[in-house]
Order: structure tokens, then C-alpha cells, then sequence
């Protein structure tokens, strides 16, 4: 790459001097001039003399090559058979690699030429079939071109050393180097040049010999030539490229020598010593040179807003520049800035707005997108009317980047959703691609959740979208959210009719989307009921069977429904419809109904992947057939947690166990496994595990199991691990032991609590190396008692026998000693009775449940960010966060004190009982200490619940 | 008059291109061999073992040289054949000191002599039975038999015991060289 860069430019600096050295570019030009002169000499034939070449021909007219009169006395004709043969190369022809040794060994004969384009033909054709050719042949050039190398003429050597550098191996280089190495402080530029390219390609394969040249490269860095310079430059800054302080030395050296190569810079930004320098370069006559110092400066890591301006002032200027490209870069940079520093910029938005009605689209668009992001309230209708002139103009991908700017600025400014809600809305309608329509209805989406009064608005906006929607999977994205969003606004009839236009004009897919949506509008909302009931009676003859057969379970529910809802129906409050009593108890009288209808309109209550997980748990306690049989109902499922994404933490010491077990791979040899191996594939569901044992089967149903908690470090000899596992009345704590010493096995590990009620332990028979083995101690559980936590201390007992590591057998004599082996604490704290469990909708279940088992408590604690305390009380509480209020909305003003965050918690409670948290969390400051208040509402059933569920803030 | 005027005289050519092809194993003294033909000043005074091969054109007199000056590495000995086409001369240098690698030096004459560009053609076959300074070498005699260069009936040849370094041998070896040259015309 930097080679062929290297050329492009070498060329650029060699025509001057009259013997460029070889490119493919001057190949090219000569190929074009011949082809010129051709069609000079014979007019009638326009077709290109390289025109239907036969390989046959071409391969035949190269033995001219042996004949030493042709190649002294003739030297055009053979330029021009080399070129034939390079344009068959190019053109995809292949050749039989006997042809390309017989016409390789006949180039090289022209090694006794002395005509100098024939020379360079000859190095051209040499460097390109170098790696077609066998390296055996190959090398047969390098004394050749060693002795070209010193030859007297310059292009020789220069294009010599080039070839070399694409043929040599390792090997060969050490004898070369000498001559590399002198000519790399040559006088002549372009052999200079060539010499550091050449070290460059080489630095690939071997890179000690090259970093040896540094003090020549050194040198050549002062050279007076801007092509060495930057060539030396680019050589060095590779060898340098691992040590951060050897490239900020060469940039400091750089700062004082005053490189005059304008592209010198270009690797500048690595270090904040950099900073100078490149302050410096701002003030340079060549503007590219400005233009890369002021980009590096914006992208120098965690660089500050004073730091920042210098930089900006010049990419001001350059934004009224007449050269479209340093508009563009000078744009572009300042639109990344943008990104992160928004104030930085504000003073260019002036210059931003003329560009807005630039030529150039690209730059129109970057400048559009920069100001939606640091434009002021004030400014967004001027600029919005701005963009709807030439939204038309751009492409689809330029219109998703204005669209996110748009949503950015709609969340800054919520107050002006009406215009850009309705800005998007325009674009909906008009034309556009899959992705850019995605963009905007996930826009509008993300904007109705974010800013409650968009919502009715913006719902009409989809409604119409959908009027004439060629997309079926936004149709029915669009139209489920309707029906989930539909029923609770003022006036939800509205909506009857698009949704019922799509059920007469729509394909299947979008029908039974409509027909679903059309269904939880009339369990919603009673008094619309009977019409849309009318309404779906027509899709029953629908010609597709999925439509029919919604439309069918729809009918059904909706004509058991009144008797449920009768009451409420002559209330028919739009304000009452939250709470309706579609979700009873699940095992109540008229269970089916009730559960029914909740199906339809909430869906299911956990995720597919969740649902099979506890199915097939279900399955498994059936099986082992100790368990009494219970109907299979979502209440009787056992507890499945949710998958949530591994936070930040679990992700990086994942990351640093690889790490640290290949230091143990090399640091204890071999006999070791890196223990990375056992706890690295995803462990079997050990519940599974624990159904296979009948004692332990016995107990019930699993209620839930813990991750796992390491009991050891996981290099030591034997790696411990325990999860617990909740039953209704026992706590089994499953220790899976891990044996990582080769000649040693285990029997009869047991692992021993000193607990006060053991009830009883399963030990391990054997353990033999590199085996994971489980043995498991049942604990008994008071279930009057209240749950408090306790800390237990353990032991791993075993009996270690010596073996053949070979076999792996113990010797038959061995009587093995016992031993014993310290653990650390297993904690049993009241989270781990807790099941993360999602609510559908949160707010309805708290209202539900009701204030009877309702604890509330206030505690101090000791946190000092907002973020951390949220992690905090989650881990506390081991429930999972609803309604996304895990996560913290970002605040505008950094300044000041963050406003109260409000956190939804669920959870499922040993014994299935639903629990369900609302915290406040707020940042305090009194007298320089900050501290974090937690104002807790617990409520479940059972107050006892909710008073142990209180308990765990610690 | 020099060696070269006669060979140009002879030939009748003015400007007469000579292609020659060196060829011998490896430390057979090939290239010192050629140095010592080159005009002084072209020549390079250090000789390290070729790799490939190197292409050595110089005008002696009324002649224009060009000599492939072959590696002799065992590697690069099977790369010989692809120059042997339309040369107008083979040298086979000997390393007359070594008379355990005779038999291995045999066998590559053997290789060269049944080439398709060669056993066809009647290409002046010169062998220099070099080193002959350095005591133990073997004479030219008895690396004529060792070589068995008595069945070579389809062209001609010819054996010179030669020094390389001072040079000696070398001109009555060319001499002949010119004079067969000058035959073929």
C-alpha cells in the first residue's frame, strides 16, 4: 500500500530528472503512447495494437529474446514485446507455469541490454510476475540486480533495489543490506526513495534488519527532497510504530528540525506531545499541512476545549475556502467535533449555514447534520425549513444522518417536537428507500416513548404512513404499536379506520397484524367493541389461514369478554381502561378467559428463549417423577431468569481470564491446564445436573439457581465453584470441583459447611485430572423463619491418591492421604432467593398488588454517582430493573446535582411470590460529603416479604 | 597482436556479438575466470559467490562480450538449461583440485551435453581445468579421462589447464575458441 503510494509519488518527483523509475503508471503512459503512434501509422485500423493478442504468438515472438542481436540492436521491439506480455498479464491471462519459466529465463536475458527503457521494462516485468514464478527461478535475478545495484547509472540501482526488495527472502537480505542501506543516503533522490520504500515492504518480513538502518533513515529525514523526507518519515514511523515514546520523540525531534514535507504529519497524533508541534503546523503555509495538524488536534484522545480553538479558528477559515475538498475535510472534521465538544463550534455556525447551499451534497449535508447538533432552540425552524429544500437532493444515507441529527435535537429540545415530528412525518411520506423509512418510523418510535406529548401526534403521522406503505415489516411493526399504544389515547376510534383499511387492501402478513391490532382495540376499549367485532366477522373468510385464525381467536375472546367487562362498560372511561380487571390471578374461577384475553393483549409474559428454558425445566422435574405433577400453567413454570447482557464488570475480568491463563500456561509448564478451559464454555445448566440425582430430585422443584461464585482463584490446584441452588425448603450448594494437577486424583471429595443445619451431602466418588466433578450439600431451609443472610465456611475434604499421569490410572498400591482444602466464604444472602423476573407492565402489577404488604424504608448510602448506586441497589436487591430505568436518561447540565432517578424493580420471591420495588435514588451533598438517599417501596403479598426484601440494602 | 584483434580478424566482423555461457560447480572459479577476461577496469575485485546468475557485456577490442557468468550452487545448476539457446559458446569450468567432486562435475557435463539446444547443435564445448596452480591438481590429462571427453564426436572441444587469478591458460584458450568460431562461419 504505502509502497504503491510510495511509487505514485516517486513518479511525480522523477519526471524532472528524465529516468522516472518504474510504476505502473509510467508503464501505462507509455502503453498509450505507443498506442498513439500506432494509430498514426495505420489510420484505418483504429483497433488497439494489443487487441486480440494471441498468448501463443506473444510467447512465441518472446524467444526473440535469446537472440542477442535483437535484444543489442533492437531494443523498441523488445519494450514492446514486454508490454504485450504485461498487457496479457492484466488482461486475466493466465499462464502454464513451464510458459512463464521459459519467458521469465528470456527476460532475464535482457539483463545485457544497455537500452535504458528496455532496462526498465525489464524491472517492471520482473517485479510483477515475481510471485507467479517459482522462488527457485526467481532468485536466480539477484546477482543481476546486486550488481545493478552498484552499477554507475542511477535508474539501475534505484529500480534494482526496488525488484530486490520484492524477490529477496530473509536469507538473501543480509548480503544485500550493505548496498540498501548506502543507498538510502544516496544522492540521488530517487534511489534514496526507492531504498526506503523498499525498506518499507521489507519491514513486513523482516523487520530487525530494517530497524538497523534507523540511523541512515535518520539521516535521510534531513534530506533536502520532499519525496525522501516523507519516504524516510513513513519507514521510520513504522519501525517506530509500537513505541509510543520513541514516535513522540521523533515528533519532537520534527517540531525543532521543521520537516518541510507537507505530508510529514500525517502520524502525528499519537501523543499529547504532539500537541506543539501540531499548533505549530496550524500556522504553515501549505494549507494541507494546516488541515491534518488541526485534524489530528480534534482527534487527539480526551483533547480540551482550549485546546480545541486554534484548531477550530482555522477549520472556520477553511469553510469559506473556494477548494471543495478542504471544504469537505474541514467540514467533515468539524462535524466529529461536534459529536463531542458542541460549544466548540457554535462560532463556525455561521460559516456552516452559507455551506447548507453548497454544490457539493456531501458537504451540504455534513454542514446540515453539524448545525442540527449545535444549533440553539431559536435556530431550529430556520433550519428545518432549510433542509426540506434539499432533503429531495440527497441520497438515502445522507437523509439517515440528517434523520438521527433530527432525533438528537428533537431529545435536546422537546419542546419543539411538534415541528421536527411533523418535519419527519413529511419525509415518511415522501420517496425513499427500506432503510431510511426504518429510520424514521424507529425515529418517531424512540421520540414517543422519550416525549409522552408526541405521542398522539406522532401516531397519526404513522398512520398515515401506512396508508401507502410498500414495506410489510414496518406496516406490522407500526401496527402492533398502534394497537399497544391505540386504546389509551383520547380518542381511539380514530384509529379504527386505518387500521380496518389495511385488513381490506393489505397482503396476509399485514391483514393478521391489523386483525391482532383491531382485537386489542376492542378488548381495550368496551364501548368500541361491537363494531370491530363486526369488523373482524369479515376477515373470517379471509384467504389466508393466519388472518381467519386471529381473526377467529379474536371473535371468541372478544364474545366472552362482556360478561367480564360489563361493568366497566357503562363506565366506559377513557381514563379507566388501565385499570380494567383483564389480569386476574391467573388460577382464579373464570381463569381461562381472563388469561386468555391477557394473552391477547400482553403477550406472553416472558420471552420465547425464556419460555422454552422453563418448559423444559418443567419437563425435567416431571421426568425425574418425585416432583408432584402440577398442571402446566406461566404460574407453575419454574423461574427462568432473564438473560440480561453481562455488565461492564463480568465483561472485563471474562477478558482478563484468557489473559491470566496463558500467563499460567507458560509460567507452569505444561503439565498444568490453564483453567481458562473449565470455566470458559458455558456451563451446562446445572439444574439439569441436578435432576439426574434422585435424592436431590426429591427435594421439589428447583426454584433457582445462582451464577456461579468462584470459591478459589482460578489457577490454583483444584478450582473450586458453587452455585446454589434455591428449593422451596432447602438450599443445595453445588460445589463443581476442578482437578488441574495431572498425577493426582481425588476421592471421595466432599465439601463441608460448618452450617447448623446440614441435612445431608452428596460426595464425589473420584475426580481424576482435568475433570470437573459436582458434589452437593442439602441444606434445610426453616421456611417460617424470616430469610437472613449468613455466611457459611467451607472445606474441600478429599483423599489424594497418586497416579500414572500417562493413564491416568491410580497405582494399585496407593493407599492416598487424606487433605484438606481451605474455601472461601460462601455467602447466602437474600437476593439469592430472588429470581429476576421481568412484569409486563409494571405500573398496572404495582397498582394491583396494593399497598397492603407495603414496606418503605429510607436508607443513607454510600455511593457518590448516580450510575454506581443504581448498579448498586440492582445487585442488592438481585431483581430485575423494569421499564428501562436501569438505565440513567442523560442530564443536560453537568453542572449541579443530578435530579432523582427513579428505578422499577420485579422479582419473584422463593415460594413464587411476586415482588415488586420502586426506588428513588437521590444525589445529596451536605458539607462536602456526597452521598446517595434511597427512598425504598417494597410491596408483595406477604409484608414478611417485603420487610426481608427491605432488608437487603445494606 | 593481441589475442582478441586476431579472434576479431578472424571472425571478420567488426563488431561481432559473442554470447558465451560460463557455466561449472559451485567454487570453480567462474567468475574470477570472467574478471580476468574483462578489461581491467570493469572488473570487480571482489568475487562472492553468485547467486542466479550474472550477465557481464563489455567490448574488447572489435568485439562485443556478453557472458553469462552461471551460479554453480547445486541449486541453481538445473536453471543452466535455460541458457543454453543460441550461444555461441560453452566454457565448463573445472576445479581440477577437487578430485572427489569430478564425478559430480561429470555428471553436470553429461546434463549439458544432452540438452536439446545443445546435443544437436555443434557448439564449441571449451573446458578450463582451472586451479592448476595449487599443488595435488589434477593435470588436464587426467581430467580429460576422468571426464571421459573422448566420446564427444558431434562438436568440438577443448581442455586447458588454466590459472585464473594470474590469468594463465585463459588466451590459449579463447585463441582456440576464435579459431572454431571462425570455422563455423
Amino acid at each position: 500500500m504505502l509502497s504503491d503510494a510510495g511509487g505514485g509519488l516517486s513518479q511525480g518527483g522523477g519526471q524532472g530528472l528524465g529516468d522516472a523509475p518504474l510504476t505502473i503508471g509510467g508503464v501505462l503512459k507509455e502503453i498509450q503512447g505507443l498506442k498513439d503512434k500506432f494509430k498514426s501509422e495505420d489510420g484505418e485500423d483504429e483497433a488497439s495494437p494489443y487487441h486480440a493478442l494471441e498468448k501463443a504468438t506473444v510467447l512465441q515472438e518472446c524467444r526473440a529474446f535469446n537472440d542477442s542481436n535483437v535484444v543489442t540492436n533492437n531494443p523498441k521491439r523488445c519494450c514492446q514485446l514486454i508490454t504485450k506480455l504485461l498487457h496479457l498479464l492484466t488482461q486475466g491471462e493466465t499462464f502454464t507455469s513451464s510458459e512463464v519459466t521459459d519467458v521469465f529465463f528470456g527476460v532475464t536475458k535482457l539483463f545485457q541490454s544497455k537500452d535504458h527503457n528496455l532496462r526498465r521494462m525489464m524491472y517492471l516485468f520482473i517485479k510483477e510476475v515475481a510471485e507467479a514464478t517459482n522462488p527457485n527461478d526467481v532468485i536466480i535475478v539477484t546477482s543481476s540486480l546486486t550488481k545493478d545495484m552498484n552499477s554507475s547509472e542511477d535508474l539501475y540501482r534505484a529500480n534494482s533495489i526496488r525488484v530486490l526488495a520484492r524477490i529477496i527472502d530473509s536469507a538473501m537480505l543480509g548480503a544485500i543490506e550493505r548496498y540498501v542501506k548506502q543507498a538510502i543516503n544516496d544522492k540521488n533522490a530517487i534511489v534514496a526513495s526507492s531504498a526506503l520504500v523498499s525498506g518499507i515492504s521489507l519491514f513486513n518480513t523482516s523487520p530487525d534488519v530494517v530497524k538497523r538502518w534507523n540511523n541512515e533513515v535518520q539521516e535521510a529525514l534531513s534530506s533536502p527532497n520532499e519525496m525522501v523526507q516523507f519516504h524516510a518519515l513513513a519507514l521510520l514511523y513504522q519501525a517506530k510504530q509500537q513505541d509510543l515514546l520513541a514516535v513522540t520523540k521523533l515528533v519532537t525531534q520534527l517540531t525543532k528540525g521543521n520537516t518541510r514535507s507537507p505530508l510529514a504529519d500525517l502520524n502525528a497524533a499519537n501523543a499529547r506531545a504532539a500537541y506543539q508541534f501540531l499548533e505549530s503546523s496550524l500556522r504553515h503555509k501549505n494549507e494541507i499541512v494546516v488541515y491534518e495538524a488541526a485534524r489530528a488536534i480534534c482527534h487527539l484522545p480526551g483533547v480540551e476545549m482550549n485546546d480545541l480553538s486554534p484548531a477550530i479558528t482555522v477549520l472556520q477559515l477553511f469553510l469559506s475556502s473556494p477548494k471543495p475538498t478542504l471544504r469537505f475535510g474541514a467540514m467533515r472534521t468539524l462535524s466529529d467535533v461536534a459529536g463531542t465538544h458542541p460549544m466548540a463550534i457554535v462560532k463556525c455556525n455561521e460559516e456552516m449555514e452559507t455551506l447548507i447551499s453548497d454544490a457539493n451534497r456531501s458537504i451540504a449535508t455534513l454542514a446540515i447534520t453539524t448545525l442540527l447538533k449545535t444549533g440553539t432552540e431559536g435556530s431550529v425552524d430556520r433550519l428545518m425549513k432549510q433542509i426540506s429544500t434539499f432533503m429531495n437532493e440527497i441520497a438515502d444515507e445522507f437523509k439517515i444522518i440528517v434523520v438521527h441529527a433530527i432525533r438528537q435535537l428533537c431529545l435536546r429540545y422537546p419542546q419543539k417536537h411538534r415541528v421536527l415530528v411533523g418535519f419527519l412525518a413529511t419525509f415518511l411520506r415522501e420517496e425513499g428507500g427500506f432503510d431510511f423509512k426504518k429510520a424514521i418510523t424507529d425515529c418517531i418510535v424512540e421520540l414517543m416513548s422519550a416525549i409522552p406529548d408526541t405521542k398522539e401526534t406522532s401516531l397519526f403521522h404513522l398512520c398515515d404512513f401506512i396508508e401507502d406503505c410498500e414495506y410489510t415489516a414496518l406496516s406490522t411493526q407500526i401496527l402492533h404499536l398502534v394497537g399497544a399504544l391505540g386504546p389509551s389515547t383520547s380518542a381511539p376510534a380514530r384509529y379504527i379506520r386505518f387500521i380496518y383499511n389495511r385488513v381490506i387492501l393489505e397482503n396476509a402478513a399485514v391483514r393478521a397484524a391489523a386483525v391482532s391490532s383491531l382485537a386489542k382495540f376492542a378488548a381495550k376499549v368496551p364501548s368500541l367493541r361491537p363494531s370491530i367485532t363486526v369488523l373482524l366477522k369479515r376477515s373470517l373468510a379471509d384467504e389466508d389461514d393466519e388472518v381467519r385464525d386471529r381473526a377467529t381467536v379474536a371473535i371468541k375472546l372478544l364474545a366472552s369478554m362482556p360478561a367480564a367487562g360489563d361493568g366497566e362498560a357503562d363506565a366506559g372511561g377513557d381514563e379507566n381502561h388501565q385499570s380494567e380487571p383483564v389480569e386476574e390471578d391467573a388460577l382464579d374461577g373464570d381463569a381461562e378467559t381472563s388469561e386468555a384475553a391477557h394473552l391477547m393483549l400482553d403477550g406472553l409474559p416472558m420471552s420465547f428463549a425464556s419460555l422454552e428454558r422453563a418448559v423444559g425445566l418443567y419437563a425435567l422435574s416431571m421426568q425425574s417423577g418425585t416432583a408432584q405433577a402440577q398442571p402446566l400453567l406461566f404460574s407453575t413454570l419454574p423461574v427462568v431468569e432473564e438473560h440480561v447482557p453481562a455488565p461492564l464488570t463480568k465483561g472485563t475480568s471474562a477478558a482478563s481470564k484468557p489473559l491470566a491463563g496463558a500467563g499460567g500456561g507458560f509460567g507452569g509448564g505444561d503439565s498444568r491446564v490453564a483453567p481458562t478451559a473449565a470455566s470458559a464454555p458455558a456451563t451446562a445448566d446445572p439444574t439439569a445436573e441436578l435432576y439426574k440425582i434422585p435424592e436431590l430430585a426429591a427435594l421439589g422443584r428447583v426454584f433457582r439457581s445462582t451464577a456461579p461464585v468462584p470459591l478459589t482463584e482460578s489457577e490454583t490446584e483444584y478450582v473450586v465453584r458453587c452455585v446454589k441452588h434455591i428449593f422451596d425448603a432447602h438450599v443445595v450448594l453445588d460445589f463443581s470441583v476442578h482437578n488441574t494437577i495431572a498425577d493426582q486424583m481425588l476421592t471421595e471429595a466432599s465439601s463441608e459447611p460448618e452450617l447448623y443445619s446440614v441435612v445431608g451431602s452428596i460426595p464425589l466418588p473420584t475426580l481424576k485430572y482435568d475433570q470437573t466433578g459436582h458434589c452437593y450439600v442439602v441444606l434445610s431451609r426453616a421456611t417460617e423463619v424470616a430469610i437472613e443472610p449468613v455466611t457459611f465456611t467451607c472445606e474441600l475434604h478429599f483423599k489424594v491418591v497418586d497416579c500414572d499421569p500417562q493413564s491416568g490410572e491410580a497405582d494399585e498400591d496407593a493407599e492416598g492421604f487424606p487433605e484438606e482444602y481451605p474455601l472461601e466464604e460462601v455467602e447466602l444472602s437474600t437476593s439469592d432467593f430472588m429470581a429476576k423476573v421481568n412484569v409486563g407492565d409494571f405500573r398496572r402489577s404495582w397498582e394491583q398488588m396494593g399497598p397492603e404488604g407495603e414496606v418503605l424504608e429510607k436508607f443513607a448510602l454510600q455511593f457518590r454517582r448516580l450510575d454506581e448506586a443504581v448498579a448498586g441497589v440492582l445487585d442488592f436487591l438481585g431483581m430485575q430493573p423494569c421499564d428501562g430505568t436501569a438505565a440513567i436518561k442523560p442530564t443536560g447540565t453537568s453542572a449541579g446535582l443530578p435530579p432523582p432517578h427513579t428505578l422499577h424493580l420485579s422479582g419473584v420471591f422463593v415460594g413464587s411470590k411476586p415482588v415488586l420495588v420502586r426506588a428513588q435514588l437521590a444525589i445529596t451533598q451536605s458539607n462536602d460529603t456526597i452521598g446517595c438517599v434511597l427512598k425504598i417501596a417494597v410491596r408483595s403479598d406477604d409484608p414478611d416479604v417485603s420487610r426481608m426484601v427491605a432488608d437487603c440494602i445494606r | 597482436m593481441g589475442l582478441f584483434k586476431k579472434l576479431a580478424t578472424a571472425l571478420g566482423l567488426s563488431k561481432y556479438e559473442a554470447r558465451i555461457v560460463v557455466v561449472g560447480l559451485d567454487n570453480s572459479g567462474k567468475t574470477t575466470l570472467i574478471n580476468n577476461i574483462k578489461p581491467k577496469k570493469a572488473s570487480t575485485f571482489e568475487v562472492t559467490p553468485t547467486v542466479g546468475f550474472q550477465v557481464e557485456s563489455f567490448a574488447k577490442d572489435n568485439l562485443n562480450f556478453t557472458i553469462f557468468d552461471m551460479s554453480g550452487q547445486s541449486r541453481y545448476r538445473e536453471l543452466w538449461g535455460h541458457y543454453y539457446r543460441e550461444v555461441q559458446a560453452i566454457i565448463f569450468v573445472l576445479d581440477c583440485t577437487e578430485r572427489v567432486r569430478m564425478c559430480v562435475a561429470k555428471e553436470e557435463l553429461d546434463e549439458l551435453l544432452t540438452h536439446p539446444d545443445v546435443s544437436n547443435s555443434c557448439t564449441p564445448i571449451l573446458i578450463f581445468a582451472n586451479k592448476m596452480d595449487l599443488p595435488g591438481a589434477l593435470s588436464a590429462v587426467d581430467c580429460m579421462e576422468q571426464l571421459d571427453l573422448q566420446r564427444i564426436s558431434n562438436k568440438p572441444w577443448q581442455i586447458e589447464a588454466s590459472n585464473a587469478l594470474t590469468g594463465e591458460g585463459i588466451d590459449r584458450g579463447l585463441e582456440w575458441l576464435a579459431e572454431k568460431l571462425r570455422g563455423r562461419k
